[in-house]
Order: structure tokens, then C-alpha cells, then sequence
């Protein structure tokens, strides 16, 4: 894998060098100087009030503001306080929590120390996904790291806090990323979303408050401590501040991550940063934010990569992972894979995704079978209509909004298939 | 206590209450507002995943699963908006995509929340062309229960009632997406003493009971608000009755007893109604020492006969009485009045007693043991030792608990006496010592009272009608007291009369046959033996 992005930024300026994972090199680069002054100089409220003021938002896909989900937590309870950093990523298209976990560890360590202190939690359960094998490795070697030198334990760097680092491993289905499916599985049980009420904040892991966020999310917290709020929010959007790691694969020259502001330009990614496509072929459509994000059509590509942009365009910033397929690419192909994802994906709880999931991965395939009729378009939208916005968690929509996409941008793709009774882009992928 | 508006009626209700529970507390749920549901249970967890109670609660941009979105003062709620209307449509069309639709060969037609919501709720015609779902059919999960895969919707009502109710936890869901199944775990099969009830609540026909399946289209039944008597809790149920004959037992909602449970040994306790060994003759010892069949007027005439010779002869001390706790409050009432006409205090109750557990099954394995002992029975094992010690010549005998291990065990302990008199549902070992036998009523057969272990008095009413010469053990005795000439007694005994006359006994206040209602009615404070005396 990459060691780096191809472009960096506060994130990921280090993560090329090798000693940057460890305790002496990321100490060496100032590390662990940020928790130390929140746990020293900052009370925890003060500590919440800076991670609202720089308007993180979380990078797990659904943009809700960091800050915000730590005041939740209840301040006065007896129970134990618990964090879980979800680094299940499991959405398909998205590959930049795994380098940030196994090349900036400790960079996380100390993000979950500031978080803690905020939220007066005692225990962090770092949730990676069951294929995420080298990063969890990294990671466990840099907690006990962390532990040998008095970084995590009774007496965090001399200052009496206390927090401790739990390392498990996911056993990997993509629910398992969803808050309360993570938190199922981290406690021995089948990864199935709850119901909310009761939210994690109330009742989460093992029934304590809980407060689950990505792993970006806590890596930019160092930063936003030890430089401050405003210099987080010169880069980025009014909306969404701060820069993300933005994943390109597909038909791309260069695929890979790049650290870039939130709001940079979808073309400038692809074609300056990713090195455009290969010659002679033409962008088609560009899934911009991991697989459960409607598509974007060539013709939109001038979108700036922030989550109120493309919500404009009736997509999402989700996960940052830009997708990117050409001109030989079958759409109805296209939507074949992503509903066959959520059908095998879907935990199976609620009627809609279980049911609805399986149902439109049938019609999807019957369409590039050539059997489909004109009806079965209607039906496919009538379907993703009934699915969304009606579930436990947002798989169902996960899996209903790439096909209300695909249809509103190829829907010429899908006539032609019925017309022709058959796929009419023998170049495309093979299912 | 939180105001709630449900389709602008306005509600008061409990706090702390979800929406469906607050309408499910009010009385209206499906009688009024119509909410339908598959996975939320009144006395299961909260589950939230079949989405079929979707709601639209003013100020809430999404629509919102009634079961589990708690209720805040001043909340408004609608459930016949369009999109509510729409919300159903698609549920309904989602779960019917891949069941086999096979509801002419299905135990469950009649009364499968599938059929019935499909058709007040579902759209009518099918729009998928893909093959359904294929999955395992009549398979085994435990002594009692057949399970449908294909036909299962996942509400995992099961799943939680075995967790959560016996506690044993036998099924579970395997895989996930449309591959999800309901299974038994490996190597535990669904066998605990409440198998049955996931039949009860699987609201479709995946689950049904080996015993009931196939025996008769439940539109043919007609459901007769009961109680079952297998023990002492009173679990109240439905007798299920087509042809003059109870086909099953089904538990009926009574949250003060039973909630929506019973027992599988109480459930299966139907089939003493229809069984072989029912006594359905009046028999008589004749001269020859045998019992001969007679009417039951000859063989009431003769027991007065016998019953006056004795009390000629010695006095009414040497007459004595077993009552039966399967008789009702107004049979045992009759027995105490009859008992006191003829001046003799020895009786006492027969309470056969077994296993027991937390949940509803009562170690007394009667019905109305509570009552007896409310009207003045004391435990029949005083009879037992008079009659061991000589001190008995006639005794009058309801049922056969007396033969009991507990009591006497064997009926040569009353091989002595001059004249027994056996009144019984069923045929016993009475037969070897009774001089006369003469048939009664099973509860499923006659009206009456019954008082559970907690001194509710819970009605019964008849289900079925034998189809022999039968009455109420109360009538005989009232007969009885007839041919004896007793004061008071002229032969003539109507149980709501009966019932009228302990209802306004202290202790039996309100008790009686209308004022106990269908759910029954916890008897007062206070005892109704002095004011017999």
C-alpha cells in the first residue's frame, strides 16, 4: 500500500516516514505536546468548546459535528464513560482510516486522549475490521507502546487522568461500521444495528454511555487543539472546515489518497490529482463518497467536495471515497454490484433492507439480463422509495439511493438494456 | 401524566410509554386505533425491526416505529396519513415478495396477522417475477412445534420469547440479508414446558403445534372465553370448538394471570374433555356386589337412601364429605350447604400437589383450591384420618383427588365404609369401593366460578355440551339434598342463582358470575364460612 498520500497535509505530513509510528518518532514531531495541554491547561468543556468551534465534522460518512456528539455525553452519571473509534471501514471505495492507523497511530492515541478528557471517558475501544490485519497490528503495538511509557494507563504522562486502550478486531461484515452494529460486535454479538432510542450517549457498550467516532475524526483533534479552531477552519468551507483524505480508485491514472481542504473541486481530484484517465476514454459517472452515495454524472464533475455541495446535487460527501468510471463502463452492471453488496450486506432485522435489498439486486440483474421491461425501472424506484428513510439504520438507504441515482443520471442505460434485450456495453466490467 | 393526541382524540396516559403501549394501555390498540404490527408483543421486548407501525408524529420529519418512540406530553400522532398508508403498503409488499403464498394448505389461514394485514393494508396484486424464496419445510424444532421457513417473517417474536420468557433460549437467527433464518440452536432443541406459546404468537404460520395442525380450519372454531384448570394459576384461555368438541386451548390475554401464556401441559389439558375415560353413566353396587349402570335420578335415590339409612342408624357425625378442587366456587358452595342441612362438619379438600415453577405453573394441580378453602374446606387429609380411625361410615366424594399419594393413594382405605357416594368427570380406582357413581360436568361443559391461587375468581362457561346424562356436581348435590327432604333444598339448582346467592356472602362479594366479568375479580377480604354457619 501507499505510505503516504500522494498529497498531504496536517494529517498525513509525517506518515511516509517509518519512525513516525513509533513513540520516540511521533514524540520527536511534537507528538502527544496537544493531549498533555488539553489534559493540563484545558477543562474538558473548554476542550469541547474548541472541537465545536473548528467545525470538525465526523468523517465516518455522515458529517455530524464532532463536537457536538462529545457534549452529549452525560456529564453526570456514575457509570463508566466509554469511546469506541470505529475504524471498521467497511464502505466500499474508502481506504484512509487503514493508513492513518497503520501509519500514525500514536497520532490517534493522542486524539483519543483529547476526546476522553472532553467526555470524561475511562476506556477506548478501537474497533478495526477483521481484513484490517497490518493496521491492527500497528495499532496494538502502539498502545502497548503507549503503555510501557505512561502515555495510556492510571497516570496518563504524570497529570493523575487516567484512560485506557482496548484494541479489538471486527469479523468482517460492513454493518459492523454502522455505531450501534459496532457496538454489538465489539460486545460478542452478531453485528445488528439497535434501535434508538435508547442512543450509545445513554446507553452504548456493555449499557454504559458511549461515544463512537471515526478515526479521522480523532486524528484531527491534536491538531485543532495545538493550533486552534481558526486555523482549522482557514481551510475547508464555511460549512465543512478542515481538510480529509480523499480516496480515488477506478478509472483513474493515479489511484490513491490525497489530503486535501474539504470543498476541492471533484474535477480538480480526478484529473490534476489522480492523473485523469487513461487516453481516449471519457469520464461517465463518479460515485463520490463511497458506495452508498448516489452517483454524479460527468457533466457535474465541477462540484466542490463538501457534503452541502453535493447534497445540492442530491449526493453526499460520505466517506470521501471519489469512484471513478468511464465512458465503457454499463451502469446497470454498475448498479448489479452495488445492490448485491447491500443484499449480502444487510443484517436482516428490518423488513424493508432485508427484504428490499434482494429485491432490487434481482431486478437489477434481470435488467442486464436483458429480461427487464420498462415497468421493472418504475418498480426499482418504487422499491429504493419504500426503503428509504423508514429503517433501524441507514443501510437500507445505503442501498436505495445509488439506484435512485444511477437512474437519474443513466436511465438511458437501463431503456437500452430492455430495448435491446440485452447489455448493449460489451466492453464494460464483467459481473 | 403525558397528554397524548392520536388522530385529534386526546389521550391521557401513562409516563414513560412508548406510543404503541400507550395505545395498547388505553385499550385501542387494533379496537380503535389501528396500529398493525408483527414484531412488538405486549410481554416481549421491544424489537423494532419489522417497521409495519410506522407512525407520523407532528414535528418529526421521518416517520417514526410507534412501538418504540416514546411518548412526550403534547405529542401528536397520526396512523391514517398517506404516508402512513404508504409506509404499510410497503412493508406489507416487501414481506409478501418472497412468502410462498400457500395459504390453502397453511394451519394458519384464519387467523394469520399476514393474510389479514395483507388484505387491510397490503396492495393487491404482486409485481415480482423472480422466483420466491426457497427454504426448509416441516421441520422439527422440538417435541411440540413445526416450523415453516419459507413462510417465516422474521419478527423474532420467538426468538424472544424463548429468551426471555422460559428463559432457555433454544432459537435463534442464523445468517443475514434474505438468508436469515430462524433456527434451533445446534443440539438444543426447542423442548421447555412453554414450547407451545411461539405457535401463539408467531403472528403467521411458520410455527405451528404438532398437535393442533391439520385437525380442523380454524373459521370452524369458535373461541369460548375459558380458564384452564390444569393447576392453581388460572391461566385464562380460549377453548377452541367446532362440533360439540374443543379442539385446543389458547392462552387469552389476561395480564393479572397469565398475560398472553400458559403452560404446554395446561394447554394439552383440553383433551381430558373428550377423553376415553370420562365417567358417562350413573352406576349403582347392586346386590351382587357389582356396579350396575342406572339413571342418574335411581342412582341419587339411592344414595339418599343409603345416606338416610346410615344417619338413622348412627347420626349425621358418621357422614362425611371430600370436596374436589375442580369443582366451582357454586358446586362447593351447594356441598357446604348440604353438608350443614345434614348437620356433619367432617370434609375437607383433596389438593394434589406437583412440580412447579417462577413463572406460572402452581404446585397445587387444581383449579379452585383457593375456593375451597375460602369456603371452609379444610384439607382432606382430616377425612382421611377419621376414616382410617373408624370414625366414618358414609362418605361423599367429589373427584378422585383423594387418591392421590398425598391421601389416601388407594381406595382399599375406604373399603370398609357403608356407603360411598362418587361424583366424577372420570372414570378411577373410586369405582372399586363407590357404591354409587354418578357423572358430572367437566368445567368445559358448565358455568361457574373458579378462584385461582391469588383469590381471583375467574368465570367459566360452557364450551361444549357431553353427550351423556350430566350435571354440575352443585345440581346433584342440590338433588341429593332433595331426596333427603333437607330444608332448603327442592331439587332445583340453577348455577346464576347460585352465583348471586356467594356473591352476597363476605369474602365472595361482587364474586359472582356476572360481576367477575371476563376477566375475573380478586375476591374481598373476609370469609363467608361464619356467615354459613
Amino acid at each position: 500500500m501507499q505510505k503516504a498520500p500522494y498529497i498531504t497535509g496536517h494529517l498525513t505530513e509525517h506518515c511516509g516516514d517509518d519512525s513516525y509510528g513509533t513513540l520516540d518518532g511521533y514524540l520527536q514531531r511534537g507528538g502527544y505536546a496537544a493531549a498533555k495541554k488539553a489534559i493540563t491547561e484545558m477543562t474538558p468543556e473548554q476542550v469541547v468548546d474548541t472541537v465545536k468551534a473548528s467545525g470538525l465534522q465526523g468523517r465516518g460518512g455522515a458529517c455530524f459535528p464532532t463536537g457536538m456528539k462529545w457534549s452529549f455525553m452525560p456529564k453526570n452519571t456514575t457509570k463508566p464513560k466509554y469511546i469506541c473509534c470505529n475504524g471498521d471501514e467497511s464502505e466500499p471505495g474508502s481506504f484512509k482510516d487503514r493508513l492513518l492507523l497503520e501509519r500514525t497511530p500514536h497520532q490517534l492515541i493522542e486524539g483519543l486522549l483529547i476526546g476522553a478528557w472532553a467526555m470524561g471517558a475511562q476506556k477506548t475501544f478501537v474497533y478495526i475490521r477483521g481484513e484490517y490485519a497490518a493496521p491492527a497490528t500497528q495499532m496494538e503495538r502502539a498502545v502497548e507502546e503507549a503503555y510501557a511509557k505512561g502515555y495510556l494507563g492510571k497516570n496518563v504522562m504524570g497529570t493523575g487522568f487516567a484512560h485506557d486502550i482496548v484494541v479489538a478486531r471486527g469479523a468482517g461484515a460492513y454493518i459492523a461500521g454502522e455505531e450501534t452494529g459496532l457496538i454489538e460486535s465489539l460486545e460478542g454479538k452478531k453485528a445488528q444495528p439497535r434501535k434508538k432510542p435508547p442512543f450509545p450517549a445513554e446507553h452504548g457498550v456493555f449499557g454504559m454511555p458511549t461515544t463512537v467516532n471515526n478515526v479521522e475524526s480523532f486524528c484531527h483533534a491534536p491538531h485543532i487543539i495545538s493550533r486552534g479552531p481558526q486555523w482549522f477552519r482557514s481551510m475547508g468551507t464555511e460549512k465543512s472546515p478542515g481538510t480529509t483524505l480523499f480516496g480515488v480508485s477506478g478509472h483513474v491514472v493515479r489511484p490513491g489518497l490525497f489530503e486535501l481542504p474539504l470543498g476541492t473541486p471533484l474535477d480538480t481530484l480526478i484529473f490534476e490529482h489522480a492523473g485523469g484517465l487513461r487516453e481516449g476514454r471519457k469520464v461517465k459517472g463518479v460515485i463520490p463518497g463511497g458506495l452508498s452515495v448516489p452517483i454524479l454524472p460527468a457533466g457535474q464533475l465541477d462540484v466542490p467536495m463538501a457534503n452541502e455541495a453535493l447534497q445540492q446535487r442530491k449526493s453526499a460527501l460520505g466517506t470521501g471515497g471519489i469512484m471513478v468510471m468511464d465512458d465503457t463502463t454499463c451502469m446497470v452492471r454498475v448498479g448489479c454490484v452495488i445492490s448485491w453488496f447491500y443484499r449480502e450486506e444487510s443484517c436482516g432485522q428490518c423488513t424493508q433492507c432485508r427484504e428490499g435489498t434482494g429485491w432490487l439486486h434481482k431486478l437489477m440483474e434481470r435488467i442486464e439480463r436483458g429480461a427487464g421491461s420498462m415497468d421493472d425501472l418504475d418498480v426499482l424506484l418504487d422499491v429504493a422509495d419504500k426503503m428509504e428513510a423508514k429503517t433501524i439504520c441507514a443501510l437500507s438507504d445505503a442501498a436505495a439511493w445509488p439506484v435512485q441515482g444511477l437512474l437519474r443520471h443513466f436511465r438511458a442505460d437501463f431503456e437500452a438494456h430492455v430495448k435491446h434485450g440485452k447489455c448493449p456495453f460489451p466492453q464494460s466490467f464483467e459481473l | 401524566m403525558p397528554k397524548l393526541s392520536i388522530d385529534g382524540q386526546e389521550y391521557e396516559v401513562a409516563a414513560g410509554r412508548t406510543i404503541l403501549q400507550a395505545i395498547d394501555d388505553l385499550g385501542l390498540l387494533m379496537n380503535g386505533v389501528d396500529v398493525p404490527h408483527y414484531c412488538w408483543h405486549p410481554h416481549l421486548s421491544i424489537d423494532g425491526s419489522c417497521r409495519l407501525c410506522q407512525v407520523e408524529v407532528e414535528g418529526i420529519p421521518k416517520l417514526q416505529i410507534a412501538c418504540n418512540t416514546p411518548v412526550k406530553d403534547g405529542m401528536v400522532v397520526h396512523t391514517t396519513t398517506d404516508r402512513v398508508k404508504r409506509a404499510r403498503e410497503g412493508v406489507m409488499e416487501l414481506l409478501l415478495i418472497n412468502h410462498p403464498l400457500d395459504c390453502p394448505i397453511c394451519d394458519q389461514a384464519g387467523e394469520c396477522k399476514l393474510q389479514d394485514y395483507a388484505y387491510d393494508y397490503g396492495v393487491p396484486h404482486a409485481r415480482t417475477q423472480e422466483p420466491r424464496r426457497a427454504a426448509k419445510k416441516g421441520v422439527e424444532l422440538g417435541p411440540t412445534i413445526m416450523f415453516d421457513q419459507e413462510r417465516c417473517i422474521l419478527c423474532r417474536r420467538c426468538v424472544r420469547f424463548c429468551r426471555e420468557v422460559p428463559e432457555t433460549g433454544e432459537i435463534g437467527v442464523f445468517d443475514r440479508g434474505d438468508r436469515s433464518v430462524i433456527e434451533t440452536l445446534p443440539g438444543m432443541p426447542l423442548d421447555n414446558p412453554y414450547s407451545m406459546n411461539v405457535a401463539d404468537i408467531c403472528p403467521v404460520g411458520a410455527l405451528t403445534t404438532k398437535d393442533f395442525r391439520f385437525k380442523i380450519r380454524v373459521w370452524f372454531l369458535e373461541d369460548v372465553k375459558g380458564v384452564c384448570t390444569g393447576c392453581a394459576n388460572g391461566c385464562n384461555v380460549f377453548l377452541g370448538v367446532a362440533n360439540n368438541k374443543v379442539y385446543r386451548y389458547v392462552p387469552r390475554r389476561n395480564d393479572a394471570v397469565n398475560q398472553t401464556w400458559m403452560c404446554d401441559a395446561g394447554r394439552m389439558s383440553y383433551k381430558q374433555i373428550g377423553s376415553e375415560a370420562r365417567l358417562k353413566l350413573a352406576f349403582v353396587r347392586g346386590a351382587n356386589g357389582l356396579l350396575e349402570p342406572a339413571s342418574t335420578s335411581a342412582a341419587i335415590s339411592v344414595a339418599a337412601a343409603r345416606l338416610r339409612r346410615v344417619i338413622d342408624a348412627k347420626g349425621p357425625g358418621v357422614v362425611a364429605a371430600v370436596a374436589s378442587a375442580h369443582a366451582t366456587n357454586e358446586d362447593l358452595y351447594t356441598l357446604r350447604r348440604l353438608l350443614e342441612a345434614l348437620g356433619t362438619e367432617t370434609s375437607g379438600v383433596a389438593v394434589p400437589l406437583g412440580a412447579h415453577d417462577d413463572l406460572l405453573v402452581k404446585a397445587e394441580k387444581v383449579a379452585n383450591a383457593a375456593g375451597a378453602r375460602a369456603l371452609g374446606f379444610g384439607d382432606a387429609q382430616a377425612v382421611v384420618d377419621r376414616v382410617r380411625g373408624g370414625g366414618v361410615d358414609a362418605l361423599i366424594v367429589l373427584g378422585h383427588d383423594l387418591l392421590d399419594p398425598g391421601y389416601a393413594g388407594d381406595p382399599s382405605v375406604l373399603s370398609h365404609l357403608d356407603t360411598v357416594i362418587v361424583l366424577d368427570t372420570h372414570r378411577s380406582e373410586l369405582e372399586r369401593v363407590a357404591h354409587v357413581l354418578l357423572p358430572v360436568r367437566h368445567a368445559a361443559e358448565k358455568a361457574g366460578t373458579l378462584t385461582n391461587h391469588s383469590g381471583r375468581a375467574q368465570r367459566i362457561q360452557p364450551a361444549v355440551e357431553p353427550a351423556w346424562e350430566a350435571s354440575a356436581d352443585g345440581e346433584i348435590l342440590a338433588r341429593l339434598g332433595a331426596a333427603l327432604g333437607l330444608t332448603g333444598f327442592d331439587g332445583k339448582w340453577d348455577v346464576r342463582s347460585v352465583s348471586r346467592e356467594l356473591g352476597a356472602l363476605p369474602g365472595f362479594a361482587g364474586a359472582d358470575l356476572a360481576g367477575v366479568g371476563d376477566l375475573g375479580r380478586p375476591l374481598s377480604s373476609g370469609s363467608p364460612a361464619g356467615a354459613l354457619r
